[in-house]
């Protein structure tokens, strides 16, 4: 591989890459605004100036103030290139760090800063912003301009996820960018020049394409705040781990933001992952976050339809092994779950092999749409782990569960997850039957029916993993803690076994997973 | 000569030979200035062993330094040795900007040395003043403390507050010195003078006074150097070793001062040294007030190390963006570690600092001058009375907040 030297570092490259792009692949970061990995080159922030100490050196005129006779005279001053668009040849040598680009970053940098508005006591971006680390880096001076700054929009609704300050705006282009190259939509451009520059919505549009907080995620600066996370939360407060987007088979890669203080998910962002999202992800997954909260079903309940009576735990599960015992094991009927994790269905498979029950259902969500960028078809995360638990046995939907209640052949149901396809009213068959058990993390169709239905921990809340539309296993860790008295799905259905009397053969997470026989890929 | 003292040469005449008995003294006493606790086995009145027992002021103050930024630390200093804090302040600031490399303006160095030398006449005052009274010489220790109000008066129009100034900053201090600065100084050290020659006249011819400094709490100058002694107690041991004299910081080469230094390491050289010191001290003010220039920066020029002004805050972009870095992430320092000592008021007070290049010390040290001084007082006492166990811990000055953490 062919090498050049940055600040006298050798670092290879592939043949075409760029001085920035080398530089990032081994962990070095030059400061710079509208470059962004996933996306077209611009050149237009000019913060990542270089200057190429090898070879032939070029030198631009410009006049200098001589001190002592306080005129201006006639000098020179290398030319820099910007590492964005330079294409990194073998041998040279590189300088990003030397004194003339510190004075070049500093005073691009002040530039930046000219006419930028007073914000961050206000600004979402505050405590992630570029402006603030690269001024706290490179610049470090004071105001020089004596001037009013110049006054643009602000908190211009650009659609119903993204809100505009073009005040605060550098012009990076970067969310023109993120639209036109990965949601195949020219929907902003940039309009004006010099100072007067602004994005703007092309003409008679709003920022609708289903990708449009990327265009958020990408902004360096707080010009573009998402609706959703706008004031909200302060950044400095939030932590982050990493977890798997629950929203369709693609299976990006997150990053989940939580306040500790109040164990609440304020946000998702993309989880850089070149196998599955690499830099994106759309703005129904980044929105699952607000599913963790909604319709989640804290304490067991009793009943039949929807008029339902909270139970206290450990009844609970007496009562549904008490239940569940009541029917012929041939006829009970075992839903799967597409939204819970491997382990889950995994558990509920050996419950089912060791009672011996022979009807195994999958409960999945549809009605979405998917395109040839992320989204898949199938907007359930975990279709292939469910059947991979089930180990080659045949799921049926649960239009034929339906069907097998009617014709007789399924006296009882134990079901895991709650969404389903189905709405409620078709799910009827199902009430007259008295053994009916869900063990579910939200309130849904499967639940509402459910003569017992018994809480779980959720996605965020666990250790497990998905196996997404690729066949790709993506393990992730817990980011909250569940509710007191709730367990993990693979827990809950140990010791529902126990109360029937059968002994699933595993202790922890650990042994679940060796009855699956694959090694699984730890989240990084 | 007195009688009894004829029959003491005879030996053992008076001795009365009783069975060793132990005898707890502290933390709760009032001679033990800052909670310290002392074991004694007693033979009659005289101290056989005795175990020194410190540790209950302790508030974690090294491991306290590593949840907050860099300046954040200040107020925490300020509790060290809280007899004399704008040393401690001082000690602090020269630390950190060791680490960073950074030099503050020569009018903020004379504004430092000036305030931090106020503090040590505080500190001194304070000690020997303390010493007198327990002696039963309160006159002594109401006039010096007059004197230190007035000195506090000063501290209090330059920083704000009497005791606990935190007025040190990185880079810097948090105010210029005010207009008036070297005026109050003008007034103030004629009295200085004027109050240690009262209280000598006092005490230094007052025989209850010698009979209980003079040769009791011997520390040779062996010993003194053993135990790593420094401050006054060192320099009453004999052992002429001043930071400011060996290792000039600040300005402090371009002073003509003296070190006081004492012969027999006895309580009475400790309490004459500290006096000499003042005076010493008070050259130093009256020197620096000539050389301090009257106008000009006393913070270094740089915001993402000093706070920029309140009012560019509110006004301008890059000064809130710096005023905010420096308030959530703390100044950034490069990775390192650094030693800083400086004459504190019992000593050569060490900062000993290790950064992870964050805005957070990841480790501090302290050297507490107190806490050697403290450890060769079990030296001093041995073979004394329960009685000398007063005015010979009174001449260490133990801080508990600086020799406990």
């Amino acid at each position: 591989m062919p090498t050049f030297k940055l600040d006298g570092r050798e670092i290879s490259f592939e043949p075409g890459e760029t001085v920035i792009e080398a530089a990032w692949r081994v962990g070095i970061e030059i400061p710079h605004y509208c470059w962004h990995p996933g996306l077209s080159i611009a050149a237009n922030c000019r913060m990542c100036l270089v200057h190429i100490t090898s070879g032939r050196q070029m030198e631009m005129p410009q006049l200098e103030l001589d001190e002592e006779t306080g005129e201006y005279v006639p000098a020179t001053k290398p030319k820099l290139q910007p590492a964005c668009q330079l294409g990194a040849v073998e041998g040279m040598e590189v300088s990003s760090t030397n004194e003339v680009v510190k004075k070049a970053q500093a005073a691009v940098q002040e530039f930046l800063l000219l006419n930028h508005p007073v914000d961050c006591p206000i600004c979402d971006q505050a405590g992630e912003c570029k402006l603030q680390d690269y001024y706290q880096e490179h610049q470090g001076t004071l105001k020089r301009k004596l001037t009013e700054p110049v006054h643009k929009p602000k908190g211009v609704r650009f659609g119903p996820t993204i809100v505009y300050d073009a005040e605060r705006c550098i012009m990076c282009t970067r969310c023109i960018r993120v639209s036109d190259e990965l949601a195949k939509d020219h929907v902003l451009d940039m309009r004006e020049r010099g100072d007067r520059n602004e994005i703007v919505l092309a003409p008679g549009r709003e920022l609708d394409h289903k990708y449009t907080l990327m265009t958020e995620h990408v902004c360096p600066v707080g010009a573009l705040t998402s609706s959703d996370f706008r004031f909200k939360a302060r950044v400095w407060f939030l932590k982050s781990r990493p977890s798997v987007c629950t929203g369709c088979a693609t299976g990006c890669n997150t990053h989940a933001d939580y306040d500790p203080r109040n164990g609440k998910v304020y946000r998702l962002r993309p989880r850089d992952n070149p196998d599955v999202n690499e830099f994106w992800m759309c703005d129904d997954g980044m929105m699952t976050y607000t599913r963790h909260d909604t319709d989640r079903l804290l304490m067991p309940t009793a009943g039949r339809g929807e008029e339902r009576t909270p139970i206290l735990e450990g009844d609970a599960l007496e009562l549904a092994a008490e239940k569940l015992s009541n029917v012929e094991s041939s006829k009970l009927g075992v839903v799967l779950s597409a939204q819970h994790t491997t382990e889950d269905n995994l558990a509920l498979v050996k419950l089912a092999q060791a009672l011996g029950a022979e009807h195994l259902y999958l409960a999945a969500l549809g009605g979405w749409e998917g395109d040839d960028i992320l989204r898949s078809e199938d907007n359930n995360p975990n279709r292939a782990g469910a059947m991979r638990a089930a180990g080659g046995v045949a799921l049926k939907p649960v239009g034929d569960l339906l069907t097998d209640v009617q014709s007789g052949s399924v006296q009882g149901v134990l079901a895991l997850g709650a969404r389903t396809a189905e709405r409620l009213e078709e799910l009827a068959p199902l009430v007259v039957l008295d053994a009916v058990v869900s063990l579910t993390t939200h309130v849904g169709a499967l639940s509402a029916v459910a003569a017992v239905a018994i809480p779980v921990a959720d996605t965020f809340e666990i250790e497990g993993s998905f196996v997404n539309e690729k066949g790709m296993e993506q393990a992730f860790e817990p980011v909250l803690a569940a509710p007191i008295g709730v367990e993990p799905g693979w827990r809950t259905i140990a010791a529902l076994a126990g109360l029937l009397g059968h002994d699933l053969g595993f202790e922890d997470l650990q042994g679940l997973r060796r009855g699956l026989g694959t090694e699984v890929e730890a989240a990084q | 000569m007195e009688p009894a003292d004829e029959l003491l040469e005879e030996e053992s005449a008076l001795e009365l030979q009783t069975e060793p008995m132990r005898l707890n003294m502290g933390p709760s006493h009032p001679a033990m200035h800052g909670t310290v606790r002392m074991v004694l086995d007693l033979d009659g009145e005289t101290i056989v062993n005795l175990d020194l027992q410190p540790g209950y002021l302790h508030r974690g103050f090294e491991k306290s330094c590593e949840r907050g930024t860099w300046a954040q630390v200040f107020p925490y200093v300020d509790r060290l040795n809280y007899v004399s804090p704008m040393l401690n302040n001082v000690g602090w600031s020269l630390a950190v900007e060791k680490l960073l490399g950074i030099e503050v303006p020569e009018r903020c160095q004379y504004y430092r040395v000036i305030l931090g030398e106020l503090s040590r006449i505080t500190d001194h005052f304070t000690c020997n003043g303390a010493s007198a009274m327990e002696l039963g010489a309160f006159t002594p220790f109401l006039w010096l403390l007059k004197v230190r109000d007035w000195i506090w008066d000063i501290l209090e129009k330059e920083t704000g507050a009497r005791m606990t100034h935190s007025f040190g900053r990185i880079g810097g201090m948090a105010a210029p010195p005010t207009a008036t600065f070297k005026d109050d100084l003008r007034a103030v050290i004629p009295e200085l003078h004027k109050v240690v020659k009262e209280a000598e006249i006092m005490l230094i011819r007052n025989r209850i006074f010698l009979d209980r400094m003079q040769g009791v709490g011997i520390l040779t100058k062996e010993q003194a150097l053993a135990y790593g002694c420094t401050g006054p107690v060192a320099r009453g041991s004999g052992v002429a070793y001043d930071v400011r004299k060996d290792h000039p910081y600040m300005v402090y080469d371009r002073f003509d001062f003296e070190v006081p230094i004492g012969e027999d390491g006895d309580n009475w050289d400790r309490f004459m040294v500290r006096f000499e010191e003042v005076r010493q001290s008070i050259r130093i003010i009256e020197q620096a007030m000539e050389q301090m220039p009257d106008d000009g920066p006393v913070n270094v020029d740089d915001p993402r190390i000093v706070f920029p002004e309140k009012s560019d805050v509110y006004d301008t972009i890059e000064a809130t963006i710096a005023h905010f870095k420096l308030v959530m992430e703390g100044l950034q320092t490069p990775k390192g570690e650094v030693y800083s000592f400086t004459e504190g008021g019992n000593g050569e007070l060490g900062f000993y600092i290790v950064s992870d290049g964050s805005g957070t010390p990841y480790r501090v040290r302290v050297r507490p001058p107190c806490w050697y001084n403290l450890t060769a007082c079990r030296e001093m006492l041995i073979g004394e009375m329960i009685a000398d166990i007063v005015p010979t811990f009174g001449s260490i000055n133990m801080i508990g907040g600086e020799c406990d953490r």
